[in-house]
């Protein structure tokens, strides 16, 4: 009965309690500079890298690893084009490249660069033929292979799949992780928001050039404004104390708060040819002159879902394995968030090994 | 109100309670929050919103445009004609580029030759 009592009264606090409550707000302000001092030293980015690649604004990073390599082919990490995509090597234990470099893998990641006023005029061919194109010659050439592995994070995921249907010679295996490739289900709150009646893509572009980072930031963190605006706050408050999750903690926010604008015209025919239009699925999107045919995607495909992402519902990525010509097709529903599946503890622990096994399985061994 | 009165309990469950009751209060707030930035209102309000802050800045671009374009300096939209004639010409260079690339590989399949190495195509 003091157990039920307890859970809904919140009234009943000793003067004992109130001491520990006072004497733990103290501790946490005399805490503050060395919280400052964590901040100020937290680092993103686990692994090492070096660029073997360079165009316009486009890094192709290779990732260093002591680790010998076990498969002959490579592995290029696509990440979306509004954040950084250091997100998947946040920090050690933390590292989605982690796991694939301690298996043997030979991982190499495309940083697309911060766009600038004057490149308000890429568009989908510009980031699809082109730099994800060179991007995969690079990769290619540098390796000496004919084909490599794909890993695509939610709209770098998207762009995964268009470069895989119009060049499927090219890619041996595609891991989709929390990709969306139909917008039929405009139940998410994204696609609410991002409806013709109410978002008029031209105008913004018109008007801005870019899409502005501090727009995008904002949108996403009104998803979510309780958790990402109040609730972090506190549960930031009552972890103070412990140094592992400040440095996480930290770095997260370094990365939320790491946001870039997106190529005007590119930005425009994404929401306007996937979001509103859906045309991905349904075979009528054209990159440049060719038509982006799902069916042409032939290689094993790995479709990962996160069970709570508000940003890319299970209901946006799963058609994907209906779509493709594959026969070899996988999807794996795991229990996180859209960034969860990334940086979360139990994603790591769980879910990205059996990840490596799928794509070993798949891989040519040296 | 009778439990208020009652026992409090000795253990330090009492703030574990207050998290409790604070989570239903934010799972609570949260769910009004997405019903409400779902509503009919939230949105049209956040359309007038969007056009009232695009129509301003267009405003102010004409504005600035004007004023550099009077002290006879170039403006963004300037510079911006100047990057779509060079991407129009480079689209060009590359297209005539790709008809070259077909000549030649037409050539040489033509005379029977083949290179060793696999060319790749430039524009695509």
């Amino acid at each position: 009965m003091n157990a039920t009592n307890a859970t809904i009264n919140p009234w009943l606090i000793s003067p004992a309690e109130m001491n520990d409550m006072w004497q733990g707000f103290l501790r946490r302000v005399a805490m503050m500079p060395r919280v400052a001092g964590i901040a100020e030293k937290v680092r993103v980015g686990a692994t090492p890298a070096e660029p073997i690649y360079r165009e316009d604004k486009l890094r192709v990073l290779r990732y260093e690893s002591d680790v010998e390599k076990q498969f002959r082919t490579p592995l290029l990490v696509v990440f979306a084009l509004v954040n950084r995509p250091y997100i998947l090597d946040l920090r050690p234990g933390k590292s989605v490249v982690r796991h694939f470099l301690s298996r043997g893998f030979d991982v190499y990641n495309v940083d697309w660069g911060v766009p600038a006023d004057g490149d308000r005029h890429l568009d989908l061919h510009d980031y699809i033929e082109k730099y994800l194109a060179h991007a995969v010659d690079a990769v290619l050439d540098y390796t000496g292979t004919e084909q490599l592995n794909i890993l695509g994070y939610c709209m770098g995921g998207t762009m995964s799949a268009m470069y895989t249907a119009l060049h499927p010679e090219q890619v041996k295996n595609l891991i989709m992780l929390a990709a969306p490739v139909d917008w039929s289900d405009r139940d998410n709150l994204l696609s609410v928001w991002t409806n013709e009646k109410y978002f008029d893509v031209d105008r913004v572009i018109e008007v801005f050039g870019n899409m502005p980072a501090v727009w995008l930031q904002a949108s996403f963190l009104m998803l979510k404004p309780v958790s990402n605006l109040i609730e972090k706050y506190f549960s930031f408050y009552e972890n103070m104390e412990d140094e592992k999750f400040l440095e996480d903690f930290f770095a997260m926010e370094t990365w939320l708060n790491d946001n870039i604008p997106v190529a005007g015209e590119m930005f425009r025919q994404f929401v306007k040819y996937c979001f509103q239009r859906n045309q991905l699925i349904q075979g009528e999107l054209r990159v440049g002159r060719r038509r982006v045919d799902l069916k042409n995607v032939t290689c094993p495909v790995l479709t990962l879902t996160a069970t709570n992402d508000h940003l890319v519902p299970c209901g946006q990525s799963l058609p994907f394995n209906e779509a493709v010509g594959s026969t070899d097709r996988k999807a794996i529903n795991f229990a996180a968030g859209h960034i969860g599946m990334a940086v979360g503890s139990r994603a790591n622990r769980e879910l990205w090994p059996k990840v490596c096994d799928w794509l070993a399985e798949r891989s040519e061994k040296i | 109100m009778a439990r208020l009165g009652g026992a409090a309990p000795k253990s330090s469950g009492t703030p574990e309670a207050v998290k409790q009751m604070r989570q239903m209060f934010f799972d609570a707030w949260a769910q009004y929050a997405e019903q409400f930035m779902r509503s009919e209102q939230f949105l049209t309000a956040m359309k007038q919103a969007m056009d009232n802050a695009l129509a301003f800045r267009q405003q102010m671009d004409q504005f600035l445009t004007q004023g550099v374009r009077n002290m006879q300096m170039p403006a963004r939209s300037d510079a911006d004609h100047i990057v779509l004639l060079l991407r129009s010409l480079e689209d060009r260079v590359m297209q005539r580029l790709d008809q070259l690339d077909a000549r030649v590989s037409a050539m040489e399949n033509g005379a029977g030759k083949r290179d060793q190495a696999p060319t790749k195509k430039r524009g695509r």
